[in-house]
């Protein structure tokens, strides 16, 4: 658990953080989010103290961190940057191993720990460990820097846009990573960047910062729903603001009953049925289509149009308008229909609800 | 536009595949063949009668070199060596031709002083010399064009130097004016030499001890890095004979103030203003790699470093030194080669050295002893450059060679 | 594209004049602190050098340094334009060793040696600083060309610039702020090398430093050394504010 009290920085006569005060619990994934120049990089700077807070206190767990030897601190705390700060001078596995050595493990646990953690983040190990970080690619690399901070087991792990130097195909992949590596560890994050859509994916709290102050203190869909002011508006967007609430929801949340073909409710539903076969898979949908003339057209189901219920429902939607249906089905892990997600569904909900 | 011309042949052409070997033993031959070879003079004062080298040498050891310059203008060319196989015998062959051309000259000195008089002296010619510089060039070449490692060719270098070793030892040169001056000399030899090297070690010494603290500070306060660098620019600048002269007066008029830095040898003329101004000339390379050094560690790599609980001096010790440490070595290496060739002057002032051979032959018109001095110099700046160049690349860590 | 001078360090020019201004005038009136070296070194019979005027030493110190460093530049710019063209570039790493090397060689030794090989005097001399000098101006041409950023060249090509104009329009301002450098190592090492050059038969402000400690006049010694470094000094000034008119961007 990490708690802000009244933190506050001031450079000169430049207050740059100003008086903020949140808290994010134990397992939570909080993200500090600001235009640049916010404060936000220097809030989560002050937390491992590479720069003193003017005031306020910051509490780790029952811990005021001005009262621990600060080397002590940081030890407890793990940290990963943007540009990764990966020792050039040492392989995959020193690198890894750096806050285990401060902390004088014995070599036979860090070795273990190394090999454990290259594991966890699908880095391998015979191929990897003994290479220099400028052998790496970029996606290494900032797997290594995130596995580094996570070596010496912190409680906390605080991270600075880290994945801001990577493209976006390799960032969303490291994102969901961290998704699974936090899910995994529940560690408490707290986690600095400017894209708003990164914090949607991956936050349970997002904090909204501008000029040092803090905004909006809330979970995600909290902040779509309430925005606090226009700032807060404005940030978010209002052009895509549909999408975004929707790429907050799942769905197992729309998911409705399915009718199957030759089922007695068939003619009184909204005029297309399901088949399935003998295993209970869909085949075809009979109607669902957009214009009317359109209802008795089949459409086959395929692999790409279907919905799994812990798919966010922005995905669901752009597959239905890729396909041009009102209707996919929602399928299990072993491909049976279990349900089904409609247009009319998407529009008769309130999204924040 | 040059694609345009892709029809032409590219201007070296199919047929010569090494335009630069080809410069170069053509510059050889037409040295050879129009500067003298030795030299021969009456005695030690006067100048020389200049010989040729079809003269000097012995029909066998001149057709040898042309024999062996043939096989090198055929290396210059695209057939019948592939490129790779004509590198490796040029790194045959070069090192053969040099070794026949040092083996030559001892010869001639050895044959021709024997029903001479015993004032007469053989020295080396400017085509000697030609001969000696052009395979060193070709050897260059062929392991820049083979893009060997250090290790190859720091064990040729190695073997090439004994193989020159073992004429010195084996007495052919002994006849060479400029042995004969060692031979003259052999014991003030030994003693200037070392002077020279104890001069330059007790420069370095200190210059690195207030040098690389000082490089430091630069990288840690910007406040003190301009006015450093004004100040030990200005050193630099200050020619260096001026600079050892400037400290002639003061240094003289504090012996003569306090008598017991007179015993310790402070005092206007010797080693004292010699040492003092070579340090100052030392430490504005020590102290500007110390900072590049310092400077070139990454800012996020030292954040990072923080970030993860180090204390200021493990990252100084574990992060940044050996980041650092080739850069620094790189300063030793400039400022080492730059001290061996300062000491030369410091002979003017009497502080001994190398650098007194080569004055008291200028004040004498005797070039063998000016030899005896310039020769061993420039010989011990190159070894010290090579040496500390190895120095440099093995301590460029791992991870960023 | 204008040259930019950016901000001026008004200090060092102000340092720059009073330098000269010294330097000058103590070139010309030298003879008129005969009594405070007299009073300095009571026991000199001849407190200032007087066998050539100080203006003479000093005209013939400049003239070494100028004429060998105009052929050095010339030539060594020339080299390092010929090695970085298409139709040199074979030769680029020999060169570029040849330049490294050179430089290895001390100073005073390579006077030492190719002056009395051909003959003592002006000439030799100049032949002597000219190699010597010929080594920076190499390899900061070189190097100053080798900074030019590709994309300029390519942007450059883009545009339909002949060889011609891309060297003279685009490479040449861009490397001349390190070719500068090497000129001025170049220069500052003869001034240095010419004051030795007295001891092979040319006439330098080394001469009265020579002549003093040959004959044990400490004045003579001072005369020609605050001269010849107050010399140094004033051209490293005067090549440093040269850089900074060629310094673009930070």
């Amino acid at each position: 658990m990490i708690e802000l009290q009244g933190l506050t920085k001031i450079y000169g006569d430049k207050t740059v953080v100003d008086d903020i005060s949140l808290r994010v619990d134990s397992g939570e994934f909080g993200v500090l989010i600001g235009p640049s120049g916010c404060g936000k990089s220097t809030t989560l700077r002050m937390i491992n103290r590479l720069i003193p807070a003017t005031h306020g206190r910051i509490l780790l767990g029952d811990d005021d961190v001005t009262q621990l030897p600060v080397e002590q601190l940081r030890r407890r705390i793990g940290y990963a940057i943007q540009s990764i700060g990966l020792f050039p001078h040492w392989s995959v596995a020193e690198n890894i191993a750096v806050v285990p050595g401060l902390l004088k493990w014995p070599k036979s646990r860090i070795d273990e720990r190394v090999d454990e953690l290259m594991g966890l983040f699908h880095l391998d190990v015979g191929e990897l460990r003994d290479k220099y970080p400028h052998q790496l690619s970029g996606g290494q690399a900032q797997r290594v820097g995130v596995a580094r901070a996570l070596a010496a087991d912190p409680e906390v792990l605080l991270m600075d846009e880290p994945f801001g130097a990577v493209d976006p195909l390799t960032r969303e992949v490291l994102q969901d990573e961290l998704l699974r590596v936090h899910q995994h560890t529940r560690k408490t994050i707290v986690f600095v960047t400017h894209d708003m859509d990164e914090a949607l994916k991956l936050a349970s709290r997002i904090a909204l910062l501008n000029t040092g102050r803090l905004v909006q203190y809330d979970r995600p869909i909290e902040l779509l729903t309430r925005p606090a002011d226009d700032f807060v508006r404005s940030f978010i967007g209002k052009a895509d603001l549909g999408l975004k609430l929707l790429s907050r929801r799942w769905v197992h949340q729309y998911q409705q009953h399915a009718t199957l073909q030759g089922s007695p409710a068939a003619s009184t539903q909204a005029g297309y049925t399901w088949e399935v076969d003998a295993t209970g898979r869909p085949t075809c949908l009979h109607g669902g289509r957009l214009h009317a003339e359109d209802r008795q057209q089949h459409t086959e189901v395929t692999q790409e149009w279907s919905a799994t219920p812990d798919m966010t429902m922005k995905e669901a939607l752009s597959r239905m308008v890729w396909f041009r249906v009102m209707v996919l089905p929602v399928i299990d892990g072993e491909g049976r229909l279990i349900g089904e997600v409609t247009m009319h569904g998407v529009m008769g909900q309130q999204p924040c609800a | 536009m040059s694609e345009e011309r892709a029809w032409h042949p590219r201007r070296a052409g199919p047929f010569v595949a090494n335009r630069v070997l080809l410069v170069l033993l053509a510059a050889a031959l037409m040295g050879v063949v129009l500067l003298p070879f030795a030299a021969m003079a009456p005695n030690r004062l006067m100048s020389g009668q200049g010989v040729n080298v079809a003269v000097a040498l012995l029909p066998w050891q001149w057709l040898s070199l042309a024999g062996l310059a043939m096989v090198l203008a055929l290396c210059t060319l695209a057939r019948p060596f592939p490129s790779r196989l004509a590198r490796w015998l040029t790194l045959i062959i070069a090192p053969l031709w040099l070794l026949l051309a040092l083996y030559g000259l001892g010869d001639y000195a050895f044959r021709t002083l024997q029903d001479a008089s015993p004032a007469a002296r053989v020295s080396q010619g400017a085509a000697f010399w030609i001969l000696v510089f052009c395979p060193v060039l070709m050897i260059i070449d062929a392991f820049q064009r083979l893009g060997s490692g250090l290790a190859v060719r720091g064990f040729y270098t190695a073997a090439l130097v004994a193989m020159v070793g073992a004429l010195f030892a084996s007495g052919i040169f002994d006849g060479l004016s400029i042995m004969q001056e060692y031979a003259n000399n052999r014991d003030t030899f030994a003693a200037e030499f070392l002077t020279h090297l104890r001069l330059v070690g007790l420069a370095l010494g200190p210059a690195l001890l207030v040098g690389l603290p000082l490089g430091l500070l630069a990288r840690r306060s910007p406040s003190a890095r301009g006015p450093l660098f004004g100040v030990l620019n200005f050193f630099q600048t200050i020619p260096s004979i001026a600079l050892f002269a400037l400290l002639v007066a003061p240094l003289s008029a504090l012996g003569e103030a306090l008598p017991w830095l007179k015993a310790l040898g402070v005092g206007g003329i010797g080693a004292a203003p010699a040492i003092i101004a070579l340090i100052m000339y030392s430490l504005l390379p020590i102290v500007r790699n110390t900072y590049a050094g310092f400077a070139g560690v990454p800012a996020t790599t030292i954040e990072a470093a923080r970030g993860m609980g180090m204390t200021a001096r493990q990252i100084l010790w574990r992060v940044e030194v050996p980041l650092a440490l080739p850069v620094i070595l790189s300063g030793l290496r400039i400022v080492t080669v730059q001290a061996i060739g300062l000491t030369v002057v410091a002979a003017l002032i009497g502080a001994g050295g190398l650098g007194s051979f080569i004055f008291q032959g200028l004040g004498q018109y005797a070039i063998d002893l000016v030899m005896l001095g310039a020769v061993p110099t420039i010989a011990l700046a190159v070894v010290a450059d090579f040496l500390l160049q190895i120095l440099v690349s093995l301590s460029k860590p791992a991870g960023t060679r | 594209m204008r040259v930019a001078a950016l901000k001026r360090p008004t200090s060092r020019d102000g340092l720059l004049a009073s330098l000269s201004a010294l330097l000058v005038l103590l070139v010309l009136f030298m003879e008129e602190l005969a009594p405070l070296f007299q009073a300095l070194f009571p026991e000199l019979g001849n407190p200032v050098y007087r066998r050539e005027s100080f203006l003479q030493l000093t005209l013939d110190h400049l003239l070494l340094v100028l004429v060998s460093s105009l052929i050095s530049v010339s030539v060594g710019v020339g080299a390092g334009l010929f090695v970085t063209r298409r139709s040199g570039r074979e030769f680029e790493p020999m060169v570029s060793s040849l330049a490294a090397i050179g430089q290895t060689f001390p100073p005073a030794a390579v006077l030492a040696i190719v002056v009395p090989l051909a003959g003592f005097g002006f000439v030799p001399t100049i032949v002597a600083l000219t190699l010597y000098g010929l080594l920076p101006v190499v390899q900061n041409t070189i190097a100053g060309l080798g900074t030019v950023p590709p994309a300029a060249l390519e942007a450059a090509r883009g545009i339909g610039m002949t060889r011609g104009q891309i060297l003279r329009r685009v490479e040449l301002p861009m490397a001349m702020r390190v070719i500068i450098a090497g000129v001025r190592v170049s220069v500052i090492i003869n001034i240095g090398t010419a004051t030795i050059g007295s001891t092979v038969g040319a006439q330098s402000l080394g001469t009265p430093i020579i002549a003093g400690l040959v004959g044990n006049n400490i004045a003579y010694v001072i005369q020609g050394a605050v001269l010849v470094g107050l010399l140094a000094i004033v051209s490293d000034l005067i090549f440093e504010r040269l850089e900074r008119r060629f310094t673009f961007g930070d």
